[in-house]
């Protein structure tokens, strides 16, 4: 502050200097930074409710590491979801799937689409790529592109959609999924309008 | 227009059916004290419902994290904690008002602190806040004691029709057998 006093005295004609009052409340600090202090309650205030996408990334929310999970806990989720699945699809005992020509049919497979697979056991029966062919597990996470199955063998594995045919064991029934039309983000998946008639890849 | 209604309902129920299985899920996962699968879940539950337009009760609502949607269950979790002012200590908390679960808690740290705040629980004390911090994104929420305010879901006059979706389906059923009969014959 001292060197500024001085620098607005100087410019004053000389006989006038010692009438020069300077009032250090008006002086206005442009350069530099605010304090650090300033900042900091600044910020903190501001903590959002919200989690921004690259916070979420951030706490790893997005991944899951290779090796952590074993199958026996993963088995719960599994129970759970086989609950769903009966209450999702209307099943009962000694259910059978629906011939092609009955009319719940269409119904049926409307439902079977808009069904989450989280914890669902999956067996990859035909893939392009031949390594992937007989990976089983039980799905974990399901994004876009990705299905993730951790495996028997306590590994997680990430399987791509779009290559690979599923098959699903539900009881007596035997479903085939073509993972080529799963290709839509889980969430938007339950108010997915579907085209009736899809043509089946390979 | 009765028609119309019903295929709502049935759209509407595999989407409820969907909520409640993936909020389930997140709450399987964080009492396994699997985070990062919890928060998903719950992140997904929220976002099927965004989607959908459907509501979740407030009080499903008010257990994920606001942040990170990880369920947070105090005890296993988090912990339910009254945060201290600056002059004042803790003040006791309404045991009607932070029902079942605070009691749980309590009973299962079983702090100094808090052994010697019971005797003075039962006195009613109203607007205490009640903090719960995610232990995963370190996100606070806040609860504030208070009898008298109500959200406006959970009053009874704010309920306007029930819809028995089981019955409808059963009705359906007894529909549909008479038909394969008639086939035979």
């Amino acid at each position: 502050m001292e060197p500024l006093q001085e620098f607005i005295t100087d410019l004053v004609v000389p006989h006038h200097r010692c009438n020069v009052n300077i009032i250090p409340e008006h002086i206005t600090m442009l350069e530099g930074a605010k304090s650090r202090k300033q900042h900091s309650r600044k910020r903190r205030s501001h903590k959002s409710s919200t989690l921004s996408r690259r916070e979420y990334a951030r706490l790893g929310l997005n991944t899951l590491p290779t090796r952590q999970m074993r199958y026996e806990q993963a088995l719960p989720l599994h129970q759970l979801w086989r609950g769903y699945v009966r209450e999702h699809l209307g099943l009962r005992e000694g259910d059978q799937v629906p011939e092609v020509h009955e009319p719940r049919y269409e119904e049926f497979s409307r439902q079977l689409i808009k069904l989450d697979l989280h914890g669902a056991r999956l067996q990859v029966i035909q893939s392009k790529c031949k390594t992937l062919e007989g990976l089983a597990g039980i799905c974990v996470m399901d994004t876009k592109n990705v299905l993730k199955l951790l495996g028997e063998d306590d590994r997680l594995r990430s399987v791509p959609k779009s290559e690979c045919v599923f098959g699903l064991t539900l009881g007596n029934m035997q479903f085939t999924i073509f993972g080529q039309h799963l290709n839509i983000r889980p969430a938007e998946r339950s108010v997915k309008k579907i085209k009736t008639y899809v043509q089946p890849f390979m | 227009m009765a028609k119309n209604n019903k295929k709502k309902v049935f759209a509407l129920r595999l989407v409820c059916s969907r909520m409640n299985f993936l909020y389930q899920a997140a709450h399987l996962m964080a009492e396994g004290s699997h985070n990062t699968l919890g928060a998903y879940y719950g992140k997904l539950c929220r976002n099927v419902g965004t989607k959908a337009i459907m509501h979740m009760a407030p009080a499903l609502k008010r257990t994920l994290c606001k942040r990170c949607s990880l369920p947070l269950i105090p005890g296993v979790n988090t912990s339910l904690t009254v945060p201290q002012k600056k002059d004042q200590t803790a003040p006791a908390t309404d045991p009607k008002a932070c029902k079942k679960r605070h009691r749980r808690q309590r009973r299962k740290k079983g702090e100094v602190g808090k052994a010697k705040v019971q005797p003075k629980a039962s006195t009613v004390d109203e607007h205490t806040p009640l903090q719960l911090e995610c232990p995963l994104c370190q996100g606070r929420r806040r609860f504030v004691v208070d009898s008298q305010r109500e959200c406006w879901i959970e009053q009874p006059q704010a309920l306007v029709e029930v819809l028995d979706i089981e019955a409808d389906e059963e009705r359906q059923q007894t529909q549909a057998q008479p038909q394969p009969q008639s086939q035979a014959q």
